[in-house]
C-alpha cells in the first residue's frame, strides 16, 4: 500500500514541482518587475510604481497591440479557408495513402521554421520565382515583388501555421458520424445544407482548436514580420522584444508581457467555455 | 529497467565530457558583429597560436550590451562596440582595462583614430575599423542619383527607399538633413526630425540593418541610406548601384576592440586583438567587407584603386561635414519614444 | 472525375507546402553566389557547410539538448499526464490551467520570464537553463498528447490490474505503460522538433559557450545572401523526410 502511495507522491509531486518553480514562479517574477523602476546600470530598481501600466495603456501601445491581433485574426481565417476543404477531403478519402498524405503535411512543420521562411523570400521576391513565372506567362512586363508588404506576413504565417489547422480539423472530420449526413441527404437536404445544419456544427470544436492553434502562436509572433514585412511594423513581440534587448526598459517589457498573457488567458476562457457549450469533450484533445 | 539507466548514464557522461572539454585552457570567446570577419581569419589565428575561438555575432551595440549585462559582464572576452557605446560601457565599469604591452602591433595603428573623446589614451578599446552612412542609388532605375539626405524626401523616392533599422542612424539622418548635429539632445529637435521622418514613412520599403545590401542587390529596392562597407559590396555586384557622401555629411561611427571587466581569458583576448591589428590581417578586412581601417601599416599594403577608394575612405572635405555618433546620455530615452511613435503609427 | 475534384483541393496546398523548399533546394546547387540566375551546378557550399566547424559544433549542441530535453520531458509530462487522469487532488486544476498556460504563452513572454527567472536565481545563461527551458515548454506537449490518449482507452483495465493486487508502480509499468507508449514517442518526436526549432526562448536563457543551431540559423537567416543557408535547409529537409519515412517503415512492421 505504501508502495502505491508512493507513486502517487512522486507522479503528482513532481509535476507540481516543475511547474511552481517554471512556470508559476517566472510568471510572478514578471508580475512583480512589471511594477517596478527602470534602472540603467542595475536594469530594475526596487522602486514601486504604477507607470509602465499608464504607459502600456497609452493609445500607442493599443495601435500596436491592435495591429497584432489583426494580423494574427488574418492569418488564422486564411489558414481557416485553405485548411478547412483540404483537411475535409483528406479526411474523407478513402485510400491506404491517408497516413502518408497526413505526414507529408507535417513534414515541413518538423523542418526548422526559420528555413522555411527564407524559403518563401525565394519564390515573392522581384526576381522570385512567382514574378519569373508571370513575366514568363507574360501577364506582367517589368517584375513585381511581394516582398516588404502585409500580403507576405500573411503569406509567411500561413506557411508557418497551416499544418496546425489542419490536424485539429482532419481529426474532427474524422469522428464525423457519416450515418448523418447520409440521412440528411436522403430526406432531401441540399449540399449546402447538410453542410450549414450538420458538417459544420459538428466539426465546430476542430474549427475553434485550429483556430486557437494558430492565432496564439501568431500572436507573439515577430521575424516572419521583420523579414517578410520589411519590420515597418512594431507588433506586440518587437515591442516587448526591444524593451528587454534594445531599450533595456524591462519593467516596461514586463508590464506588456502581462498584458499580453492576461489577453491570452481570456481567449483560453473563452475557448473552454465555448467548448464547454458545444458540449464535446474537448479535454481530451486540448488538455 | 537496466538499458534505460544505460542510456541515461551515457548521456550524462556526454553532457559532462561536453562540459569539461569546454573548460579547457587556450579558448578565447569573441563577440562581433555579424558579417564582420574575413572567412578564414579566425581559422588562421587558431592555426598560428593554437588558441580556439568560440565566436558568436549580434546585430546591434544594444543587443550585445543587453547579453553583457545579463552575463554580468562575464562569458565573452573581447567584444566590438561602436565608439558611443564604448564610452558608456567604461563609464558604467563593464570594461577591462587594456594591457598595451602585450599589443605589439598597437604601433600599427594610426594616431588620427587614437586618444578620441569616447576614450581617452586608449584606456579601454581600441580601433577595429571605422565607416559611414552614406546613400546608395540605383540612378539608372530612378532616373536621378540623390545628392543630399533631404533629397530622399522627395517624391520620386516613394516606395523604393530602404532605411537601416536603427534609431540613431534614421533620426541622425534627419537630424543632419534639418541641419543639426545627429548627437543632438535637444528635446525639440528631436521632435522636429521625427515630424520630418514621419513624411518619409510613406516612401520606406523597408527597414534593414542586418544586411541591407541585400535588398539592392535583389533589386527591391532603388535608394536607402547604408553602411558604406556594405554599399562596396553590393556595388561590386550590381555594378549600375552608385555611392554618394551626402551633402551634409555621412554619419560616421568607429567599431573598437575591447575587453568585458568579467573576461576569464585576458591572455588570450590579448593575442586575439594582437593578432587582428597586423597589418595582413588588416588588409584582409578592408578588402572583404569595404570598411576603412584605422591600420597605417595595412594602408601601405592595399590595391590603389582601394587605396583611392572614396566609398571606403572618404575625402577631407566629406570628413569635415560628418560626425562621429557619440553617447548622447539619457536623451536615447526621448528618441526611443519618438522611434515607437513612428513605428507603431502605421 | 472523382480524382480531378479531390486532387483539386490537395494539390494546391500540397504545392504551396512544397514549392518553397523545392525551389530552395535546387538552388542549393547553384554555383552563384549571391544573384538567383542559375549559373551552373555545384557541391562547393556544402563543402563548405563540412568545413564551418561552429555551424557543427552548434548542430551537435542542438542534438544534445534536443535529445536530452525530449526524454525529461516524456518523463515528466508521462508522470503529469497520469496523475491528473488518475487521481483527484487539491489544485488539479489548477495544475491543468497552468499547462495550457504554459503551452500557449508567447515565447517571448517565456523567454523573458525564464531568463528572470535564472537571473534571480543567479543562474548563468548556458546549458543548464537552456534545457530547463526547453524541458519547460516541452512537457505540457507530451502531457496533453499522452492524456488523450489515456482518456481514449478504458479505465476498467487499470481497476481490473489493482483489482488482481498489482501495486501502482506494477499497475503503470505494465498496463499503462504500453498504452500509453505510441503517445509518449508522438510526443517525444514532438518535443524534439521543438526543441530544434527554438529560437526565442534559446536566445534569452543560452550563453556564449553553448552556441546551438536555431540561433545560428537565425543569424544566417537574417544576412540571407549565401547559398550556404540554402544548402544547411536542404539537408535539414533531407533528414526529417529520412526520419519521417523510417519510422513510418517501422510504425508498419510492427502492425
Amino acid at each position: 500500500m505504501s508502495n502505491s502511495r508512493l507513486f502517487r507522491r512522486i507522479s503528482i509531486g513532481s509535476a507540481a514541482v516543475w511547474l511552481t518553480l517554471f512556470a508559476l514562479a517566472p510568471n510572478l517574477l514578471v508580475l512583480s518587475a512589471s511594477f517596478l523602476t527602470r534602472d540603467e546600470a542595475q536594469l530594475i530598481a526596487p522602486l514601486l510604481t504604477l507607470d509602465n501600466y499608464k504607459a502600456i495603456l497609452d493609445p500607442l501601445f493599443m495601435r500596436v497591440l491592435a495591429k497584432s491581433l489583426y494580423l494574427a485574426a488574418g492569418a488564422t481565417l486564411i489558414c481557416l479557408v485553405a485548411g478547412y476543404p483540404f483537411a475535409y477531403t483528406l479526411a474523407r478519402m478513402k485510400t491506404r495513402f491517408k497516413p502518408l498524405l497526413l505526414m507529408l503535411v507535417m513534414i515541413p512543420f518538423w523542418t526548422n521554421s526559420l528555413l522555411r521562411t527564407y524559403a518563401l523570400i525565394f519564390l515573392l521576391k522581384a526576381k522570385g520565382l512567382i514574378s519569373l513565372c508571370l513575366l514568363w506567362l507574360g501577364i506582367i512586363d517589368k517584375p513585381v515583388s511581394f516582398m516588404y508588404t502585409e500580403t507576405a506576413v500573411f503569406i509567411g504565417m500561413t506557411y508557418t501555421l497551416l499544418p496546425f489547422m489542419i490536424l485539429p480539423l482532419y481529426s474532427s472530420v474524422e469522428k464525423l458520424d457519416l450515418r448523418l449526413l447520409e440521412a440528411a441527404g436522403d430526406l432531401g437536404a441540399s449540399k449546402f445544407k447538410i453542410f450549414r445544419h450538420i458538417t459544420l456544427p459538428l466539426t465546430m470544436p476542430g474549427i475553434i482548436a485550429g483556430c486557437m492553434m494558430v492565432f496564439l502562436p501568431a500572436l507573439g509572433m515577430f521575424y516572419i514580420p521583420d523579414l517578410l514585412g520589411g519590420g515597418k511594423n512594431l507588433l506586440v513581440g518587437n515591442f516587448i522584444k526591444n524593451q528587454f534587448l534594445v531599450s533595456r526598459n524591462w519593467p516596461m517589457g514586463a508590464a506588456a508581457s502581462i498584458v499580453l498573457t492576461l489577453l491570452m488567458l481570456v481567449l483560453v476562457w473563452a475557448y473552454h467555455s465555448s467548448a464547454k457549450r458545444l458540449g464535446k469533450k474537448t479535454e481530451g484533445t486540448a488538455l | 529497467m537496466k538499458r534505460t539507466l544505460l542510456i541515461v548514464f551515457a548521456l550524462a557522461c556526454a553532457v559532462f565530457a561536453a562540459g569539461a572539454a569546454r573548460a579547457g585552457s587556450g579558448v578565447v570567446y569573441v563577440y562581433n558583429w555579424t558579417e564582420y570577419i574575413p572567412e578564414g581569419v579566425i581559422e588562421q589565428f587558431s592555426e598560428e597560436t593554437g588558441i580556439k575561438v568560440v565566436y558568436a555575432t549580434y546585430e546591434s551595440n544594444e543587443a550585445m550590451y543587453a547579453k553583457l549585462k545579463m552575463l554580468g559582464n562575464k562569458g565573452f572576452d573581447v567584444i566590438v562596440p561602436s565608439s558611443y557605446f564604448v564610452s558608456k560601457m567604461a563609464r558604467e565599469g563593464m570594461l577591462h582595462e587594456i594591457d598595451k604591452s602585450k599589443l605589439p602591433n598597437f604601433k600599427n595603428l594610426d594616431a588620427a583614430y587614437l586618444d578620441q573623446p569616447f576614450d581617452k589614451d586608449n584606456k579601454y578599446s581600441v580601433p577595429y575599423t571605422w565607416g559611414g552612412t552614406g546613400i546608395l542609388a540605383n540612378p539608372g532605375k530612378l532616373g536621378t542619383m540623390p545628392t543630399k539626405w533631404a533629397d530622399l524626401w522627395k517624391p520620386e523616392y516613394n516606395g523604393v527607399l530602404l532605411v537601416q533599422d536603427d534609431l540613431r542612424e534614421v533620426f541622425g539622418m534627419a537630424l543632419k538633413a534639418k541641419g543639426y548635429s545627429l548627437n543632438d539632445t535637444d528635446p525639440k529637435h528631436i521632435e522636429e526630425a521625427y515630424k520630418y521622418l514621419k513624411k518619409l514613412m510613406p516612401s520606406i520599403r523597408t527597414f534593414n540593418s542586418d544586411s541591407p545590401k541585400v535588398p539592392f542587390m535583389n533589386e527591391e529596392v532603388d535608394a536607402g541610406m547604408i553602411w558604406n562597407g556594405e554599399a562596396y559590396v553590393a556595388m561590386g555586384e550590381v555594378p549600375a548601384l552608385n555611392f554618394v557622401w551626402p551633402e551634409e555629411g555621412g554619419i560616421l561611427w568607429m567599431d573598437c576592440m575591447a575587453i568585458p571587466a568579467g573576461a576569464k581569458n585576458l591572455d588570450e583576448a590579448h593575442a586575439f586583438i594582437n593578432f587582428i591589428l597586423r597589418p595582413d590581417i588588416a588588409k584582409k578586412m578592408v578588402e572583404e567587407w569595404g570598411y576603412a581601417t584605422p591600420n597605417k601599416a595595412a594602408m601601405a599594403l592595399l590595391d590603389d584603386d582601394m587605396r583611392t577608394s572614396r566609398v571606403i575612405f572618404p575625402d577631407k572635405a566629406t570628413m569635415a561635414k560628418s560626425e562621429f555618433q557619440d553617447d548622447i546620455g539619457d536623451a536615447i530615452v526621448i528618441y526611443e519614444k519618438y522611434w515607437n511613435l513612428l513605428k507603431g503609427e502605421q | 472525375m472523382r480524382i480531378f475534384w479531390i486532387a483539386c483541393r490537395l494539390l494546391p496546398v500540397y504545392v504551396f507546402l512544397y514549392l518553397p523548399l523545392a525551389v530552395l533546394i535546387t538552388f542549393s546547387f547553384n554555383s552563384s553566389k549571391y544573384s538567383t540566375a542559375w549559373k551552373g551546378f555545384t557541391w562547393k557550399w556544402y563543402a563548405k557547410l563540412a568545413a564551418n566547424t561552429q555551424l557543427v559544433e552548434a548542430a551537435l549542441n542542438s542534438l544534445t539538448i534536443a535529445t536530452l530535453a525530449a526524454s525529461i520531458a516524456s518523463a515528466l509530462g508521462v508522470l503529469l499526464a497520469v496523475a491528473l487522469f488518475r487521481y483527484r487532488f487539491k489544485g488539479r486544476d489548477l495544475m491543468q490551467a497552468g499547462l495550457f498556460v504554459l503551452m500557449m504563452s508567447p515565447d517571448i513572454v517565456m523567454g523573458v520570464s525564464l531568463l528572470l527567472l535564472f537571473v534571480a536565481m543567479g543562474l548563468n545563461p548556458g546549458f543548464w537553463p537552456l534545457l530547463t527551458a526547453h524541458v519547460t515548454f516541452c512537457i505540457p506537449f507530451v502531457a496533453a498528447t499522452v492524456y488523450s490518449r489515456l482518456k481514449g482507452f478504458d479505465p476498467n483495465l487499470i481497476e481490473a490490474a489493482e483489482d488482481l493486487g498489482a501495486g501502482e508502480f506494477r499497475t503503470f509499468r505494465h498496463v499503462i505503460l504500453p498504452i500509453i507508449m505510441p503517445a509518449v514517442l508522438a510526443g517525444w518526436l514532438l518535443s524534439f522538433t521543438l526543441s530544434m526549432d527554438d529560437v526565442i526562448i534559446s536566445f534569452f536563457v543560452t550563453g556564449p559557450d553553448f552556441e546551438i543551431l536555431p540561433l545560428r540559423i537565425f543569424a544566417m537567416v537574417k544576412m540571407g545572401v549565401k547559398p550556404d543557408v540554402n544548402a544547411l535547409s536542404a539537408i535539414m529537409v533531407g533528414i526529417t523526410v529520412c526520419c519521417v519515412f523510417v519510422s513510418h517503415l517501422l510504425m508498419r512492421k510492427r502492425k
